[in-house]
Protein backbone atom coordinates (compact mmCIF):
# COMPACT_ATOMS: atom_id res chain seq x y z
CA UNK A 1 0.00 0.00 0.00
CA UNK A 2 2.73 2.13 0.95
CA UNK A 3 4.43 1.73 -2.46
CA UNK A 4 1.63 2.69 -4.14
CA UNK A 5 1.12 6.18 -2.28
CA UNK A 6 4.66 6.62 -2.69
CA UNK A 7 3.82 5.97 -6.37
CA UNK A 8 0.97 8.45 -6.29
CA UNK A 9 3.39 10.97 -4.82
CA UNK A 10 5.89 10.33 -7.69
CA UNK A 11 3.27 10.42 -10.43
CA UNK A 12 1.39 13.68 -8.97
CA UNK A 13 5.21 15.19 -8.92
CA UNK A 14 5.41 14.21 -12.74
CA UNK A 15 2.54 15.95 -13.81
CA UNK A 16 3.64 19.35 -12.13
CA UNK A 17 6.45 18.83 -13.81
CA UNK A 18 4.76 18.53 -16.66
CA UNK A 19 3.03 21.59 -16.35
CA UNK A 20 5.66 23.59 -15.78
CA UNK A 21 7.77 22.13 -19.36
CA UNK A 22 7.88 23.05 -22.55
CA UNK A 23 5.86 20.45 -23.54
CA UNK A 24 2.51 21.97 -22.19
CA UNK A 25 -0.19 22.06 -24.51
CA UNK A 26 -3.46 22.65 -23.88
CA UNK A 27 -5.18 20.21 -25.57
CA UNK A 28 -3.56 17.20 -23.11
CA UNK A 29 -3.45 19.94 -20.31
CA UNK A 30 -6.51 19.54 -19.00
CA UNK A 31 -7.05 15.47 -19.14
CA UNK A 32 -3.70 15.76 -17.25
CA UNK A 33 -5.40 18.04 -14.64
CA UNK A 34 -8.36 16.13 -14.28
CA UNK A 35 -5.83 13.22 -13.59
CA UNK A 36 -3.65 14.97 -10.77
CA UNK A 37 -6.64 16.31 -9.34
CA UNK A 38 -8.01 12.48 -8.76
CA UNK A 39 -4.56 11.66 -7.58
CA UNK A 40 -4.41 14.31 -5.48
CA UNK A 41 -7.81 13.28 -3.90
CA UNK A 42 -6.32 9.42 -3.67
CA UNK A 43 -3.50 10.40 -2.04
CA UNK A 44 -5.18 12.88 0.79
CA UNK A 45 -7.15 9.70 1.85
CA UNK A 46 -4.10 6.88 2.41
CA UNK A 47 -2.25 9.58 4.10
CA UNK A 48 -5.72 9.99 6.57
CA UNK A 49 -6.18 6.03 6.47
CA UNK A 50 -3.14 4.19 5.72
CA UNK A 51 -1.91 1.90 8.70
CA UNK A 52 1.36 0.08 9.60
CA UNK A 53 1.47 -3.59 9.75
CA UNK A 54 3.04 -4.90 13.25
CA UNK A 55 4.47 -8.14 13.28
CA UNK A 56 6.50 -9.92 15.52
CA UNK A 57 8.98 -12.55 14.41
CA UNK A 58 7.95 -16.35 16.26
CA UNK A 59 11.97 -16.97 16.58
CA UNK A 60 14.07 -17.27 19.47
CA UNK A 61 17.49 -15.52 18.94
CA UNK A 62 19.24 -16.71 21.66
CA UNK A 63 22.74 -18.07 20.01
CA UNK A 64 22.24 -21.81 21.46
CA UNK A 65 19.38 -22.28 19.58
CA UNK A 66 20.02 -21.37 16.23
CA UNK B 1 38.67 -44.91 58.43
CA UNK B 2 42.20 -45.41 56.11
CA UNK B 3 41.82 -42.61 53.20
CA UNK B 4 40.76 -44.25 49.65
CA UNK B 5 44.14 -44.28 47.76
CA UNK B 6 43.51 -42.59 43.98
CA UNK B 7 46.18 -41.58 41.55
CA UNK B 8 47.13 -37.80 40.89
CA UNK B 9 44.73 -37.89 37.53
CA UNK B 10 41.90 -39.23 39.68
CA UNK B 11 42.33 -36.32 42.16
CA UNK B 12 42.57 -34.00 39.71
CA UNK B 13 39.51 -35.12 37.76
CA UNK B 14 37.44 -35.43 41.58
CA UNK B 15 38.48 -31.67 42.26
CA UNK B 16 37.01 -30.89 39.33
CA UNK B 17 33.58 -32.80 39.33
CA UNK B 18 33.58 -31.53 43.23
CA UNK B 19 33.93 -27.47 41.45
CA UNK B 20 31.72 -27.87 38.73
CA UNK B 21 29.36 -29.39 41.25
CA UNK B 22 29.71 -26.68 44.09
CA UNK B 23 30.19 -23.57 41.35
CA UNK B 24 29.32 -24.73 38.41
CA UNK B 25 30.04 -20.56 37.04
CA UNK B 26 31.26 -18.21 39.24
CA UNK B 27 30.77 -14.25 39.01
CA UNK B 28 33.98 -12.52 40.28
CA UNK B 29 34.67 -8.89 40.41
CA UNK B 30 38.66 -7.79 40.89
CA UNK B 31 41.89 -6.17 38.99
CA UNK B 32 43.32 -7.45 35.85
CA UNK B 33 47.19 -7.97 35.96
CA UNK B 34 49.68 -9.37 33.62
CA UNK B 35 47.20 -9.88 30.81
CA UNK B 36 48.23 -11.21 27.25
CA UNK B 37 47.36 -13.09 24.29
CA UNK B 38 49.09 -15.93 23.13
CA UNK B 39 49.29 -17.11 19.66
CA UNK B 40 46.27 -14.91 18.87
CA UNK B 41 44.41 -17.85 20.10
CA UNK B 42 44.61 -17.78 24.08
CA UNK B 43 43.91 -15.01 26.68
CA UNK B 44 45.98 -15.20 29.89
CA UNK B 45 45.26 -12.89 32.68
CA UNK B 46 45.16 -12.63 36.57
CA UNK B 47 42.74 -11.23 38.67
CA UNK B 48 43.31 -9.61 41.85
CA UNK B 49 42.29 -7.80 44.95
CA UNK B 50 44.14 -6.01 47.81
CA UNK B 51 45.12 -9.49 49.22
CA UNK B 52 44.74 -12.58 46.35
CA UNK B 53 45.17 -13.27 43.01
CA UNK B 54 43.70 -16.22 40.37
CA UNK B 55 44.97 -17.08 37.22
CA UNK B 56 42.15 -16.82 34.34
CA UNK B 57 42.41 -18.59 31.18
CA UNK B 58 39.97 -17.92 28.31
CA UNK B 59 39.82 -17.97 23.98
CA UNK B 60 39.95 -14.97 22.42
CA UNK B 61 37.17 -15.08 20.19
CA UNK B 62 35.30 -15.02 23.72
CA UNK B 63 36.70 -11.54 24.26
CA UNK B 64 34.18 -8.96 23.25
CA UNK B 65 35.54 -6.23 24.52
CA UNK B 66 39.06 -4.86 25.40
CA UNK B 67 41.10 -5.52 28.58
CA UNK B 68 43.95 -4.10 29.72
CA UNK B 69 45.79 -4.57 33.12
CA UNK B 70 44.42 -2.35 35.58
CA UNK B 71 40.99 -2.51 34.54
CA UNK B 72 38.53 -3.21 36.86
CA UNK B 73 36.26 -6.62 35.83
CA UNK B 74 33.61 -8.68 36.07
CA UNK B 75 34.40 -12.37 35.05
CA UNK B 76 31.77 -15.26 34.84
CA UNK B 77 33.85 -18.36 35.08
CA UNK B 78 34.18 -21.95 36.04
CA UNK B 79 37.27 -23.13 38.39
CA UNK B 80 39.29 -25.67 37.55
CA UNK B 81 42.22 -27.40 38.56
CA UNK B 82 44.65 -28.16 35.80
CA UNK B 83 46.50 -31.47 35.21
CA UNK B 84 49.36 -29.55 36.43
CA UNK B 85 48.05 -28.83 39.98
CA UNK B 86 47.37 -25.07 39.09
CA UNK B 87 44.40 -23.94 39.62
CA UNK B 88 42.63 -21.53 37.12
CA UNK B 89 39.55 -19.70 36.05
CA UNK B 90 37.92 -20.82 32.67
CA UNK B 91 36.64 -17.71 31.85
CA UNK B 92 33.51 -17.67 29.58
CA UNK B 93 32.28 -13.63 29.69
CA UNK B 94 34.55 -10.56 30.64
CA UNK B 95 33.20 -7.15 30.99
CA UNK B 96 34.39 -3.83 32.58
CA UNK B 97 33.21 -3.18 35.84
CA UNK B 98 32.62 0.30 37.19
CA UNK B 99 32.57 3.64 35.12
CA UNK B 100 36.72 3.91 35.19
CA UNK B 101 36.97 0.64 33.21
CA UNK B 102 33.55 1.06 30.96
CA UNK B 103 35.30 4.00 29.62
CA UNK B 104 38.52 3.18 29.18
CA UNK B 105 37.55 -0.12 27.14
CA UNK B 106 35.39 1.96 24.98
CA UNK B 107 38.07 4.26 24.52
CA UNK B 108 40.42 1.48 23.29
CA UNK B 109 38.00 -0.73 20.89
CA UNK B 110 36.49 3.05 19.13
CA UNK B 111 40.44 3.55 18.73
CA UNK B 112 41.08 0.40 17.28
CA UNK B 113 37.67 0.36 15.45
CA UNK B 114 38.04 3.69 13.93
CA UNK B 115 41.45 3.00 12.83
CA UNK B 116 40.05 -0.26 10.78
CA UNK B 117 37.65 2.82 8.87
CA UNK B 118 34.51 0.79 10.56
CA UNK B 119 32.99 4.56 11.35
CA UNK B 120 34.18 6.44 7.86
CA UNK B 121 32.05 8.43 6.51
CA UNK B 122 32.19 7.18 3.21
CA UNK B 123 31.11 3.63 4.42
CA UNK B 124 27.61 5.23 5.44
CA UNK B 125 24.57 4.53 3.15
CA UNK B 126 21.35 6.10 2.57
CA UNK B 127 18.12 4.99 4.94
CA UNK B 128 15.58 4.73 2.32
CA UNK B 129 12.77 7.51 3.10
CA UNK B 130 10.23 6.32 3.83
CA UNK B 131 10.80 2.28 3.41
CA UNK B 132 8.12 -0.28 2.51
CA UNK B 133 9.49 -2.51 4.95
CA UNK B 134 11.59 -2.15 8.35
CA UNK B 135 13.41 -4.96 10.14
CA UNK B 136 13.08 -3.83 13.88
CA UNK B 137 15.76 -5.01 16.42
CA UNK B 138 14.53 -4.55 20.01
CA UNK B 139 12.63 -6.15 23.35
CA UNK B 140 8.99 -5.63 22.41
CA UNK B 141 8.36 -5.32 26.50
CA UNK B 142 10.77 -2.20 26.57
CA UNK B 143 8.76 1.27 26.62
CA UNK B 144 11.65 2.64 23.99
CA UNK B 145 10.20 -0.01 21.54
CA UNK B 146 6.44 1.15 22.77
CA UNK B 147 7.79 4.56 22.01
CA UNK B 148 8.97 3.62 18.18
CA UNK B 149 5.88 2.40 16.92
CA UNK B 150 3.67 4.94 18.67
CA UNK B 151 5.71 7.39 16.61
CA UNK B 152 5.95 5.54 13.56
CA UNK B 153 2.10 4.78 13.63
CA UNK B 154 1.49 8.58 13.92
CA UNK B 155 3.15 9.24 11.01
CA UNK B 156 3.21 7.54 8.65
CA UNK B 157 0.76 4.57 7.39
CA UNK B 158 1.28 1.21 4.89
CA UNK B 159 5.01 0.24 6.15
CA UNK B 160 5.36 -3.44 7.05
CA UNK B 161 7.19 -3.43 10.14
CA UNK B 162 8.64 -7.42 11.66
CA UNK B 163 10.20 -6.96 14.76
CA UNK B 164 12.79 -9.34 16.46
CA UNK B 165 12.11 -9.33 19.92
CA UNK B 166 15.42 -9.70 21.78
CA UNK B 167 17.50 -9.09 25.08
CA UNK B 168 18.29 -5.57 24.37
CA UNK B 169 20.57 -5.81 28.25
CA UNK B 170 22.67 -8.18 29.81
CA UNK B 171 25.12 -11.18 28.62
CA UNK B 172 23.17 -12.61 26.16
CA UNK B 173 21.87 -9.49 24.44
CA UNK B 174 24.94 -8.73 21.86
CA UNK B 175 24.49 -12.39 20.67
CA UNK B 176 20.35 -12.48 20.16
CA UNK B 177 20.97 -8.82 18.35
CA UNK B 178 23.84 -10.22 16.27
CA UNK B 179 21.51 -13.33 15.37
CA UNK B 180 18.57 -11.11 14.62
CA UNK B 181 20.76 -9.00 12.06
CA UNK B 182 21.95 -12.53 10.52
CA UNK B 183 18.43 -13.36 10.28
CA UNK B 184 16.80 -10.24 8.52
CA UNK B 185 20.25 -10.18 5.81
CA UNK B 186 20.12 -13.97 4.99
CA UNK B 187 15.79 -13.20 4.15
CA UNK B 188 14.81 -13.40 0.86
CA UNK B 189 12.90 -10.75 0.97
CA UNK B 190 14.75 -8.44 3.09
CA UNK B 191 14.00 -5.31 4.39
CA UNK B 192 14.40 -1.96 3.42
CA UNK B 193 16.15 -1.03 6.66
CA UNK B 194 17.27 -2.14 10.20
CA UNK B 195 15.94 -0.23 13.30
CA UNK B 196 17.55 -1.69 16.67
CA UNK B 197 16.35 0.61 19.02
CA UNK B 198 15.89 0.76 22.72
CA UNK B 199 15.33 3.09 25.66
CA UNK B 200 17.91 4.83 27.99
CA UNK B 201 19.77 3.15 30.89
CA UNK B 202 22.72 3.11 32.97
CA UNK B 203 26.38 2.78 31.66
CA UNK B 204 26.34 -0.89 32.13
CA UNK B 205 22.72 -1.57 30.18
CA UNK B 206 23.96 0.15 27.72
CA UNK B 207 27.30 -1.46 27.35
CA UNK B 208 26.24 -4.38 24.63
CA UNK B 209 25.82 -1.70 21.82
CA UNK B 210 29.90 -1.56 22.87
CA UNK B 211 30.12 -4.88 21.66
CA UNK B 212 33.20 -5.54 19.58
CA UNK B 213 30.93 -8.56 17.74
CA UNK B 214 27.88 -6.26 17.89
CA UNK B 215 29.58 -3.31 15.90
CA UNK B 216 31.28 -5.81 13.30
CA UNK B 217 27.89 -7.88 12.68
CA UNK B 218 26.24 -3.59 11.74
CA UNK B 219 29.23 -3.02 10.28
CA UNK B 220 28.70 -5.98 7.62
CA UNK B 221 25.41 -5.73 7.26
CA UNK B 222 24.22 -5.79 3.80
CA UNK B 223 20.85 -3.62 4.87
CA UNK B 224 21.28 -0.02 5.54
CA UNK B 225 20.85 -0.13 9.99
CA UNK B 226 19.55 2.76 12.10
CA UNK B 227 20.87 2.63 15.25
CA UNK B 228 17.76 4.49 17.76
CA UNK B 229 19.32 3.88 21.44
CA UNK B 230 19.21 5.22 24.79
CA UNK B 231 19.15 9.30 25.23
CA UNK B 232 20.99 11.81 23.52
CA UNK B 233 23.65 12.17 26.37
CA UNK B 234 24.91 8.27 25.44
CA UNK B 235 26.99 7.60 22.57
CA UNK B 236 27.59 3.58 21.43
CA UNK B 237 29.91 2.17 19.37
CA UNK B 238 26.91 0.76 17.92
CA UNK B 239 25.78 4.62 16.59
CA UNK B 240 29.31 5.28 15.52
CA UNK B 241 29.39 2.29 12.98
CA UNK B 242 25.77 2.67 11.70
CA UNK B 243 24.54 4.22 8.77
CA UNK B 244 22.36 6.75 10.72
CA UNK B 245 22.11 7.28 14.38
CA UNK B 246 18.82 8.40 16.04
CA UNK B 247 18.99 10.06 19.64
CA UNK B 248 16.05 7.97 21.00
CA UNK B 249 13.83 5.78 19.45
CA UNK B 250 11.50 8.09 19.00
CA UNK B 251 14.15 10.28 16.97
CA UNK B 252 14.24 6.63 14.97
CA UNK B 253 10.63 6.53 14.07
CA UNK B 254 10.81 10.39 12.66
CA UNK B 255 14.19 9.74 10.98
CA UNK B 256 12.45 6.81 8.85
CA UNK B 257 9.24 8.15 8.15
CA UNK B 258 7.45 11.65 6.94
CA UNK B 259 4.81 12.76 9.31
CA UNK B 260 1.35 12.04 7.69
CA UNK B 261 -0.29 16.09 8.62
CA UNK B 262 3.02 17.74 7.30
CA UNK B 263 2.67 15.03 3.78
CA UNK B 264 -1.28 16.51 3.47
CA UNK B 265 -0.37 20.10 3.63
CA UNK B 266 2.44 19.45 1.34
CA UNK B 267 -0.01 17.15 -1.14
CA UNK B 268 -2.53 20.35 -0.54
CA UNK B 269 0.29 22.65 -1.55
CA UNK B 270 1.59 20.70 -4.53
CA UNK B 271 -2.27 20.52 -5.91
CA UNK B 272 -2.52 24.83 -5.47
CA UNK B 273 0.71 24.73 -7.47
CA UNK B 274 -0.37 23.20 -10.12
CA UNK B 275 -3.62 25.05 -10.29
CA UNK B 276 -1.64 28.21 -10.34
CA UNK B 277 0.30 27.10 -13.17
CA UNK B 278 -2.26 25.80 -15.15
CA UNK B 279 -4.44 29.20 -15.23
CA UNK B 280 -0.91 31.30 -15.57
CA UNK B 281 -0.31 29.08 -18.80
CA UNK B 282 -4.12 29.80 -19.91
CA UNK B 283 -3.50 33.62 -19.19
CA UNK B 284 -0.35 32.95 -20.98
CA UNK B 285 -1.59 32.01 -24.41
CA UNK B 286 -4.85 33.55 -24.05
CA UNK B 287 -2.55 36.75 -24.31
CA UNK B 288 -0.52 35.30 -26.73
CA UNK B 289 -3.58 34.94 -29.00
CA UNK B 290 -4.77 38.42 -28.53
CA UNK B 291 -1.30 39.95 -29.46
CA UNK B 292 -1.19 37.51 -32.48
CA UNK B 293 -4.75 38.91 -33.76
CA UNK B 294 -3.57 42.41 -32.67
CA UNK B 295 -0.68 41.95 -35.15
CA UNK B 296 -2.94 40.67 -37.72
CA UNK B 297 -5.29 43.68 -37.45
CA UNK B 298 -2.14 46.31 -37.37
CA UNK B 299 -0.40 44.59 -40.52
CA UNK B 300 -3.59 44.54 -42.64
CA UNK B 301 -4.54 48.11 -41.52
CA UNK B 302 -1.09 48.66 -42.36
CA UNK B 303 -1.78 46.89 -46.08
CA UNK B 304 -4.66 49.47 -46.37
CA UNK B 305 -2.75 52.82 -45.74
CA UNK B 306 -0.04 51.47 -48.62
CA UNK B 307 -2.79 51.05 -50.70
CA UNK B 308 -4.43 54.22 -50.23
CA UNK B 309 -1.05 56.40 -50.05
CA UNK B 310 -0.26 54.65 -53.29
CA UNK B 311 -4.02 55.42 -54.97
CA UNK B 312 -3.44 58.84 -53.60
CA UNK B 313 0.18 59.41 -55.87
CA UNK B 314 -1.13 57.95 -58.51
CA UNK B 315 -4.20 60.04 -58.77
CA UNK B 316 -1.98 63.24 -57.65
CA UNK B 317 0.01 62.19 -60.74
CA UNK B 318 -3.15 61.87 -63.18
CA UNK B 319 -4.32 65.34 -61.77
CA UNK B 320 -0.58 66.86 -63.02
CA UNK B 321 -0.92 65.25 -66.20
CA UNK B 322 -4.36 65.82 -67.23
CA UNK B 323 -4.88 67.57 -70.12
CA UNK B 324 -7.80 69.70 -68.57
CA UNK B 325 -5.76 71.58 -66.06
CA UNK B 326 -2.89 72.32 -68.99
CA UNK B 327 -5.67 73.79 -70.82
CA UNK B 328 -7.13 75.64 -66.92
CA UNK B 329 -3.69 77.24 -66.94
CA UNK B 330 -4.07 79.10 -70.27
CA UNK B 331 -2.76 76.91 -72.73
CA UNK B 332 -4.36 75.43 -75.30
CA UNK B 333 -4.44 72.28 -77.96
CA UNK B 334 -4.25 72.81 -81.70
CA UNK B 335 -5.71 70.07 -83.69
CA UNK B 336 -5.65 69.63 -87.93
CA UNK B 337 -2.82 70.09 -90.76
CA UNK B 338 0.05 72.31 -89.80
CA UNK B 339 -0.41 74.11 -93.34
CA UNK B 340 -0.80 77.29 -94.51
CA UNK B 341 -4.58 77.93 -95.73
CA UNK B 342 -5.69 74.74 -93.99
CA UNK B 343 -8.16 74.85 -90.98
CA UNK B 344 -7.28 73.84 -87.92
CA UNK B 345 -9.30 73.03 -84.27
CA UNK B 346 -8.43 75.27 -81.60
CA UNK B 347 -9.02 73.95 -77.78
CA UNK B 348 -9.03 75.77 -75.12
CA UNK B 349 -10.15 76.12 -71.46
CA UNK B 350 -13.35 77.19 -72.87
CA UNK B 351 -13.87 77.19 -76.38
CA UNK B 352 -13.19 74.77 -79.71
CA UNK B 353 -12.04 77.28 -82.18
CA UNK B 354 -11.86 76.99 -86.20
CA UNK B 355 -8.77 78.91 -87.43
CA UNK B 356 -7.71 79.70 -91.37
CA UNK B 357 -3.62 79.19 -90.99
CA UNK B 358 -2.30 82.36 -92.70
CA UNK B 359 1.58 81.79 -92.99
CA UNK B 360 3.71 79.45 -90.94
CA UNK B 361 7.57 81.01 -89.35
CA UNK B 362 9.77 79.78 -87.03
Amino acid sequence: MNKNLQIEIDELNKLIEWFESPDFNIEEAIDKFKVAEKLADKIGEDLKNLKNEVSVIKKNFDSKSL
Amino acid sequence: MENQLISVSDFIALANQTFEYAYPTVAIEGEVSSFKINSGKYVFFDIKDNESSLGCFMSVWQLRVPIEDGMKVIVIASPKLTKWGKFSLTVQTVKPSGEGSLKKSFEILKDKLAKEGLFDEDRKRPIPYPPQSIGVISSTQAAGYADFIKILNERWGGVSVETANVQVQGDVAADQIISALKYFNGLSQMPEVIAIVRGGGSADDLSVFNDELLVREIAASRIPVLVGVGHEIDESLADLVADRSASTPSNAAQILVPDRIDAAKNLQYKFEQLTNIFISKIELLESSHQDLLLSSLRRIENGFENIESKYNGTRALLTVLNPRNILERGYAILRGKLAEDEIIEIETNQFKIKAEIKEIYE
